[in-house]
């Protein structure tokens, strides 16, 4: 009986065990599954939820091949938490600090004392970076290293394969943000938008099939276009080096145009920079002179003004003048010629061909302020270039209310008047190209991530003289060369070069100084020109005569013609009279 | 079943009654093979359900191994593209045709295939007309060259490489950086910094 009672309780109670704990579990159960559900599986999908970049480059800049001027690439950037550095093992060998860094110097060419003392300087800092934009292929021999400190994150640079070739014109990337040139003023078209990503992930790392979701597509930038051809304007900024060292300028500007399409083939300014390291690049040198820094260009100017006194009918090639020695304006002050005082009998191609001032300045008598203020602003003078490039100046043209009697005269001779170097090359464009001057292109258009192009506006030509007026200015450009004493220098065997030198004073506050720009300015092959060459030198040292700059123009004119495979000139040229 | 069926049918066609039994009698007899059918029916979804997740998951490995691989390659690409670029930048091609003694004639003649007359004026180029590698910036900008760009200079001034039997060995698919070297020829070292005019050129200015 008793025996029974115990077996009994011992039932019951062992049955209020089972039951009590049967409760906390599904206590427990209720509480994971129903109660706190939501909480928990937030809870677990963030630990498994991994996001992701995913990264966009920024697009090439190209050349008029596609060769890349600015491109990204991939590169990783390496980094170690000092705090919890130290010797680790690899395939059951202790590798000491010492030798993990001086493989990683190995493979990388980084310093090791440098990385060492990053490393070990302050134990308690979180961060340090041992090096910055390691290639994929060091990456790849780092990853293999097998350092388990080591961070290794992938970032994108920008590389300028040519190096200073075209930096004037590309500009440069800061730190993820354009600095200047097509690199900010195309920035629309080359800008790149990162994409975003979230995926969960298993405990080794492989996502999850199914759980991707893009938050965000990634933007690739778009390609921008340029004219250029590189291969020229490296040899023109060769020749700038060179011929600007023998000068001792302070700098050199030169521009190639084509004649057919008003196309920018070589802008190159000297000395310039490496895009891809300028930390000690003086800024001076960082931009596009050709088109920032307007000059008063001197008697380059003066075919302009001989293609308009014809073009409006004031004069004749062959028109007699008498060029005095010195030309009275009024106020007590002279114009008077560079070489020569004494009055010449001249005709109008004499006064170009022998850049007369005092020349000009009695044909410029002839001519209305307002008619001369039109044909100058027709030429291209006193506005932007149809490039707009990024910081371009418009120069200075003063209007006809503005002009002192000095002014009006001087702009014939391209004094009291200021332009940009690529300006004046669209003037001579204009007379290589029957009067009608092509809006210059440097920049041609943009190809979207989705290969859409979308090219970029094209301005209207402009008739600026008449096609006659403009190939008899040619024909007196030629006798400039053929009938000169510089002869020797411009010519170029087989092909007729028409061309004019000019030598600037550089006008300062206290009036003309005796620094001098001196350029040359010209085409080729002169019975039907097909490139306009412009090369000017920034205050020359060794020699202030523009004869100085001949060699230099005669050099990249003669290879302009070699490079695009000119064929050379058959008929000789006319020589129109130039005195009387 | 049949026999209680029909017993209750012929009940309720007696009575007239509302036939209440056959429904409960249907589910009193179920057959073991519908059990066993659903059963496996069963098992059989469930086993292809396995078998498509671990088809799915092996899926997703080998998406994650290809798009490393596609990665990497991608990466070659750039790399090689990188090298490429650096090899046909014109000052590199300028510099390596100055060290092979080449100078540019900037007078050439042509030759009109019409008429078979020479058109232009050749002149002979001299020593004096190639061109220098000059430096054209104006910071102290020390940007190190790619590795390809040493390795040509290297190739191009060991004798090993201009001897005439290289053209009728195979040629490589590796880069022409694998090219050893003979040590007992020692060879200048290429100091090419870009664009620097170091370029190791005869002087021919």
């Amino acid at each position: 009986m008793y025996h029974q009672r115990m077996s009994g309780r011992r039932v019951a109670f062992a049955l209020a065990t089972v039951m009590v704990v049967s409760l906390v579990f599904v206590g427990r159960l209720v509480d994971v599954q129903i109660v706190r559900a939501a909480e928990l599986q937030e809870q677990s999908l963030q630990v498994r939820t991994t996001s992701e970049t995913l990264w966009a480059s920024r697009g090439s800049i190209v050349d008029q091949f596609g060769n890349d001027l600015a491109l990204d690439v991939d590169r990783y950037d390496i980094s170690a938490n000092p705090s919890k550095v130290g010797d680790f093992r690899r395939a059951g060998v202790v590798v000491p600090l010492a030798q993990a860094v001086a493989e990683i110097a190995q493979v990388t060419g980084a310093n090791y004392d440098q990385m060492l003392s990053a490393i070990s300087a302050d134990p308690t800092v979180q961060f340090t970076y041992l090096v910055k934009g390691v290639t994929p292929e060091a990456k790849d021999a780092l990853r293999e290293l097998d350092i388990p400190w080591l961070q290794i994150d992938l970032i994108r640079e920008r590389i300028y394969p040519f190096g200073p070739v075209t930096a004037n014109l590309t500009g440069m990337l800061g730190r993820d943000e354009p600095l200047g040139g097509v690199e900010l003023a195309e920035d629309e078209c080359l800008m790149a938008q990162n994409g975003f990503a979230t995926y969960q992930q298993g405990a080794d790392g492989v996502r999850l099939p199914g759980t991707t979701t893009l938050v965000e597509q990634p933007i690739h930038g778009g390609t921008a276009h340029l004219t250029i051809d590189s291969d020229l304007q490296w040899y023109v900024l060769q020749q700038l080096a060179e011929h600007g060292g023998r000068l001792q300028a302070q700098q050199a500007s030169a521009i190639v145009v084509r004649v057919s399409d008003g196309h920018i083939l070589a802008a190159a300014d000297w000395p310039t920079f490496d895009p891809n390291d300028f930390t000690d690049a003086p800024p001076e040198h960082m931009g596009a002179r050709t088109f920032s820094a307007p000059y008063e260009p001197g008697s380059i100017m003066k075919s302009m003004g001989v293609a308009m006194l014809i073009d409006a009918g004031h004069t004749s090639v062959s028109d007699r003048i008498v060029a005095p020695g010195f030309y009275n304006i009024g106020s007590g002050r002279f114009i008077k010629n560079m070489l020569v005082s004494d009055a010449r009998q001249l005709t109008t191609a004499g006064v170009l061909q022998t850049s007369s001032n005092t020349g000009m300045a009695v044909l410029g008598e002839r001519m209305p302020q307002q008619q001369a203020y039109d044909y100058f602003r027709a030429f291209g003078f006193g506005e932007k270039t149809a490039v707009d490039f990024l910081g371009e100046s418009r120069g200075v043209l003063r209007t006809p209310e503005d002009h002192d009697p000095f002014t009006r005269f001087a702009q014939l001779y391209g004094q009291g008047i200021s332009v940009t170097a690529v300006q004046m090359a669209g003037a001579y464009q204009a007379l290589a190209n029957d009067g009608v001057r092509l809006p210059l292109r440097l920049y041609d258009g943009c190809t979207t991530s989705l290969g859409e192009f979308i090219e970029a506006p094209v301005a209207e030509p402009i008739q600026v003289v008449s096609a006659s007026a403009a190939r008899q200015t040619v024909n007196i450009l030629e006798a400039v060369v053929t009938q000169s004493a510089l002869r020797p220098v411009l010519e170029i065997p087989g092909y007729r070069v028409a061309a004019k030198t000019g030598t600037a004073e550089i006008a300062s506050a206290s009036g003309y100084g005796s620094e001098r720009v001196i350029s040359l300015a010209g085409m080729a092959p002169a019975e039907d020109p097909e490139y306009v060459v412009l090369v000017s030198f920034y205050k020359p040292q060794s020699s202030k005569v523009s004869s100085a700059a001949a060699p230099a123009f005669t050099d990249l004119m003669s290879h302009v013609l070699k490079h695009y495979r000119v064929a050379p000139s058959s008929e000789p040229a006319i020589v129109p009279p130039l005195t009387w | 079943m049949s026999v209680l069926t029909v017993k209750a049918t012929s009940k309720a066609r007696e009575s007239g009654s509302r036939p209440t039994r056959p429904v409960l009698t249907a589910l009193k007899g179920p057959k073991l093979r519908y059990i066993v059918a659903t059963l496996v029916g069963i098992f059989a979804i469930l086993a292809v359900q396995l078998i498509l997740s671990i088809a799915l998951s092996g899926g997703a490995y080998e998406i994650a191994s290809l798009k490393g691989e596609m990665r990497n390659t991608e990466q070659k690409r750039q790399m090689v593209a990188e090298d490429i670029n650096a090899l046909i930048a014109p000052d590199t091609l300028a510099g390596l045709a100055t060290s092979m003694g080449m100078v540019a004639d900037n007078n050439p003649a042509y030759l009109r295939l019409s008429d078979s007359s020479v058109v232009g004026e050749a002149q002979p180029a001299t020593a004096d007309s190639g061109a220098a590698v000059y430096p054209v910036t104006a910071g102290s900008e020390d940007v190190t060259p790619p590795a390809i760009i040493a390795a040509v200079y290297e190739s191009l001034t060991s004798p090993q490489e201009i001897s005439p039997e290289v053209p009728t060995k195979p040629v490589s698919t590796q880069a022409p950086v694998a090219t050893p070297v003979a040590p007992s020829e020692p060879t200048p070292a290429p100091t090419a910094k870009r664009f620097g005019g170091s370029i190791p050129s005869p002087t021919t200015r």
